[in-house]
């Protein structure tokens, strides 16, 4: 067992779980967006920031991969990373301002539409991934996949052709944070 | 050993999601008096330190069966699967219910109000679970040769990477030498001479090698028997049968090609076919000097078979201009497809002199003497073609007559547009065993050679897959569907109706003989088991008991106004799980039980509901034909919602308590206005008559759908995997439906008359004033009933007999 603390109380866990595990457990609040129980974390949003002070330094993580060790001081609601996370919420918001979940994490955030707000589209994708996580983790095929890089990455098919690996299943419009997948979904059905 | 206790209950509060909605220490009081071993309220169960916490119970308490209240199955199954296999949990030990996305987030109701909805799936969960029955995969042998039949090329691909790999295979083919296989090419790969160097290589080693038998084409008899052990009968000349085993079978099947239809052209010698026009090629013949136009033309054959016929024309002409420097060809083909050919191609093409022209498809070129005018794509123009020589591709044909012969046996079915698949069962590749029938060539999808080569190597590699594993023991039949060889009267109608090929055929001639299943095809959809006449096959941890079990417990705490909902585990259940993500509401008052297939629902599962008091049954499952996951499931599951109307209103109650409703995975809003236009419609319903002699005639429905002959006469009717279009909707509907409507009014008096006299011996004027019927009616009924002997006369009274039932 592993001891340490996150705000102060005193939690332990195994070799391998990470924070945000550890957290949940102990019925601790931190939000996220691309984590999913189903499938390996991926890192993908940020929003789980937490700072962990390792008797070193204080430095801001994403607490759904950082494992877990003895001795550290977890803090998951301080003033920078509440900061940051307004910031993540902010971004998330002018990308897709139509999305139920993002509308609901930028109430909680208090983040309202900036200057930068995307105009004409309500549900854009965030890259989370957890729909290529999903197809291939737990539907087991691979019918989805990132394409391109940087700024033009997007959620394709493999060869951006109808997948014959799809099984119409609808897992990823289930997992889907903000309803950008339906429309690939219907790229991607044969 | 009382395994009621073993099963544990970890509720999940989801963050919240569910904590917050439904009053969870009052599911968990709710559920006090249920058999349970262990029963917890967990923050996140799915998560890392749940799963060691739910590890510890199993360990602690010796748990054996666990359910988890907390969110989609299909999606966290594997999860809890996974993290309980280390304390030795299997997949079919673990039941999901969804709590989350059927009650927590989809209805305004109360939380106490939730809370009961919550603690009646729990319940019905549970007595699912309490029935489960232990499971031991059977191990296979896996000896002999790999049967290659069909004849396609990508035959001899398979059974040289089998060679090499030192296992025998025994293969059917038209041609018995490697250049007679090379002159039939171009039959089915017209325009692949290119290749003929790898190809002739190949053929070569497969015709030296020991390993490989090459025997000619027969008439195939019969195929029986399953992974690891399939006999294969042909027919012999002399009307005898000699049979050949195999431990796998690799079905290629090339798509041949027939002339295209060039006689309304004209022209004589000078316009032709490409296979004629090959064949010439091939056999040395002379190519008069002169202009020669390849022209791709059959649009009616689709886009696939339009670019193969241009690649083989611009492969033919490619050949052409190589030997013979005098000829000029020409390809013309339409411009909505896209040649597939590489720079390095477009380059020999210039130093040849090859031309490659587009055509615009809108508008079909017109052929005259000499000149061939068509529209250019690019500038709309119309322009003319010069020609000495016509060539029109060949089209596509059916499989032929040994094909069809062959598909009589195998799950391979024809789709529409004269393709071949191997079972329309769509799956995720855990939820069946590995790979052991083997389709590969053309007739699967107009392909490359190269294409079909690799295909041919792959279904080895999976054959070879098998054969390693049962060296290893590891090659298990798994258990899915279980036919009890004593109940089974051998009518073969599963094997009929089942789409995946898991009910084994027999021979030929050999008589009502009990099924086999091959369990590495089944898929478990289980439109077999709601068939049988007998009962006599069930679907191993998924049985219909198990579900009337989970009804039962289910309707015990709904109230007289609710009703049942069933939704099958893809359109149905995806669709309801996406209307909780979306915020979607529905009233509460309908309970989902997801099933596999709505396939798998027996009739009989339906009318229990009913005898149990249910209001209404509202059935939700994907579109009939496109989007069934297991072929036919959806429009059987309609017959038999159908049988169980006609019976509703023979017993006098209205046909719209049950109903059925058809989504699409992504159709959330669909589903919420069918739930809400379905209990909308109920609303006005009285509920279910208590009264006895309604819940007499709700026994009778229920014995009807036991009856043999009922069941008999619901599976014929049922559509086959093969048939592609429905002929139980086209072909004469109202007599169809008239005949079952008269089987069904028998055997529901037989089922009445029985209940009437089980209860006390009757004679025919007392037994008509009970059941509401004029004595002429029951009269022939009796009669017979009492000439099968299963009612006897215990003596007379006023003239008449008295009816009672024979004891057994």
């Amino acid at each position: 067992m592993i001891p340490f603390t996150i705000n102060g109380k005193e939690v332990q866990g195994e070799e391998g779980w990470t924070i945000l595990e550890v957290a949940r457990w102990q019925d601790i609040d931190i939000p996220t967006l691309c984590h999913h129980g189903a499938v390996e974390p991926y890192g993908a949003c940020r929003l789980c920031v937490v700072e962990v002070d390792d008797g070193r330094r204080s430095r801001v993580v994403i607490s759904c991969m950082y494992p877990i060790r003895s001795g550290i001081k977890v803090q998951t609601d301080t003033p920078r990373v509440a900061n940051v996370r307004r910031w993540i919420v902010q971004l998330l918001l002018d990308e897709s301002p139509g999305a139920p979940k993002i509308q609901e994490l930028a109430k909680n955030f208090g983040v309202t539409p900036s200057r930068f707000k995307k105009e004409g589209v309500d549900f854009a994708c965030h890259l989370c991934g957890l729909c290529v996580r999903a197809c291939q983790e737990v539907v087991g095929v691979q019918a989805l996949t990132f394409g391109n890089r940087g700024l033009r990455k997007e959620i394709t098919s493999p060869f951006r052709a109808a997948s014959k690996d799809c099984l119409g299943c609808g897992t990823c419009i289930y997992v889907c944070p903000t309803g950008a997948m339906e429309q690939v979904y219907q790229m991607v059905k044969e | 050993m009382n395994t009621e206790k073993k099963i544990g209950i970890f509720l999940c509060e989801c963050g919240g999601k569910i904590s917050n909605r439904i009053d969870l220490p009052q599911v968990i009081d709710q559920l006090r008096y249920e058999p349970w071993g262990h029963l917890s309220l967990n923050p996140y169960p799915c998560l890392a330190p749940g799963l060691a916490a739910m590890q510890q119970e199993v360990r602690d308490k010796g748990l054996d069966r666990i359910l988890v209240g907390g969110c989609s199955s299909r999606l966290m199954k594997k999860r809890f699967t996974a993290g309980l296999a280390p304390v030795g949990i299997e997949k079919h030990q673990v039941e999901m219910i969804n709590l989350k996305d059927h009650v927590a987030a989809v209805h305004e109701a109360s939380p106490q109000e939730l809370a009961r909805k919550a603690a009646a799936l729990i319940a019905g969960g549970l007595a699912g679970l309490k029935l489960l029955e232990p499971y031991e995969p059977v191990p296979l042998t896996f000896a002999g040769p790999a049967l290659i039949v069909g004849g396609g090329i990508s035959g001899f691909a398979a059974a040289r990477e089998l060679a090499r790999q030192g296992m025998e295979s025994i293969i059917f083919a038209k041609a018995q030498t490697a250049e007679r296989v090379l002159d039939e090419l171009h039959r089915t790969f017209p325009g692949c001479r290119l290749y003929c160097e790898d190809l002739a290589e190949l053929l070569r080693e497969v015709f030296t090698t020991p390993a490989v038998k090459v025997l000619p084409e027969q008439t195939v008899d019969y195929i029986i028997g399953g992974v690891g052990d399939y006999h294969l009968g042909l027919h012999q000349p002399d009307g005898s049968v000699t049979e050949v085993a195999g431990a796998a079978i690799i079905v290629a099947l090339d798509q041949e090609f027939g002339p295209a239809d060039i006689d309304y052209i004209g022209g004589g010698e000078r316009v032709c076919d490409l296979l004629d026009f090959e064949e010439r090629l091939v056999e040395g013949e002379e190519i008069s000097p002169g202009k020669i136009v390849f022209w791709v033309n059959s649009p009616q054959h689709g886009q696939a078979v339009q670019k193969f016929a241009a690649v083989a024309a611009w492969r033919d002409s490619l050949m052409l201009a190589r030997e013979n420097p005098q000829v000029k060809p020409t390809v013309l083909y339409p411009a909505n497809i896209a040649l597939p050919l590489s720079g390095a191609d477009l380059v020999e093409a210039r130093v040849h002199g090859i031309g490659l022209q587009s055509y615009a498809p809108e508008v079909h070129p017109v052929v005259q003497s000499s000149y061939l005018s068509y529209v250019s794509a690019t500038d709309h123009l119309e322009h003319e073609l010069e020609w000495d020589t016509l060539v029109v591709p060949g089209v596509p044909r059916d499989p032929a007559a040994q094909a069809q012969e062959l598909l009589r046996w195998l799950p391979i079915y024809p789709e529409n547009g004269g393709r071949l698949k191997k079972s329309h069962i769509k799956f995720w590749p855990d939820q069946v065993p590995d790979e052991s029938l083997f389709f590969t060539g053309s007739a699967g999808g107009i392909c490359d050679l190269n294409d079909v080569l690799q295909q041919g190597k792959k279904a080895a590699r999976g054959v070879l897959r098998l054969r390693d594993k049962a060296v290893q023991g590891k090659l298990v039949s798994p258990v899915v569907v279980h036919v009890d060889k004593d109940l089974c009267e051998g009518c073969g109608l599963c094997t009929e109706i089942c789409p995946c090929g898991g009910v084994e055929h027999v021979k030929p001639g050999s008589g009502p003989v009990p099924r086999d299943v091959d369990n590495h095809l089944c898929s478990g959809g289980g439109t077999c088991a709601a068939t049988c006449p007998h009962e006599a096959i069930k679907v191993l941890n998924n049985t219909a008991q198990q579900l009337e079990a989970r009804i039962k417990a289910i309707l015990g705490r709904m109230q007289e106004n609710e009703i049942l909902g069933f939704v099958c585990g893809w359109g149905g259940l995806a669709s309801a799980e996406q209307a909780a993500v979306k915020g979607l509401t529905y009233p509460g008052g309908i309970y989902l039980i997801s099933v596999n297939c709505l396939g798998s629902l027996d009739p009989f599962v339906l009318s229990m509901a009913f005898l149990n008091g249910v209001k209404g049954i509202m059935l939700a499952g994907c579109t009939p034909s496109h989007s069934c996951h297991y072929a036919y499931g959806v429009d059987h599951c309609w017959q038999r919602v159908n049988i169980v109307k006609k019976l509703l209103s023979l017993a006098g109650l209205e046909r719209r308590r049950i109903a059925m409703g058809y989504v699409e995975v992504n159709e959330p809003e669909s589903f919420v206005r069918m739930v809400e236009s379905y209990m909308e419609g109920l609303e006005k319903l009285p509920p279910l008559p208590r009264d006895d002699k309604t819940r007499a005639k709700l026994w009778a429905m229920h014995a009807t759908l036991h009856r043999p002959r009922v069941r008999w006469v619901l599976g014929t009717s049922l559509r086959r995997p093969t048939e592609k279009e429905f002929p139980g909707s086209q072909f004469n509907a109202v007599d169809a439906d008239e005949t079952m409507l008269e089987v069904l009014r028998e055997e529901y008096t037989v089922s009445r008359i029985f209940k009437a006299l089980t209860d006390q011996p009757l004679n025919p004027p007392d037994l008509a004033r009970a059941l509401d019927e004029p004595v002429k009616m029951l009269t022939p009924v009796l009669t017979d009933m009492a000439k099968e002997g299963r009612i006897n006369i215990k003596g007379w009274q006023g003239g008449y007999p008295i009816y009672a039932m024979t004891k057994s």
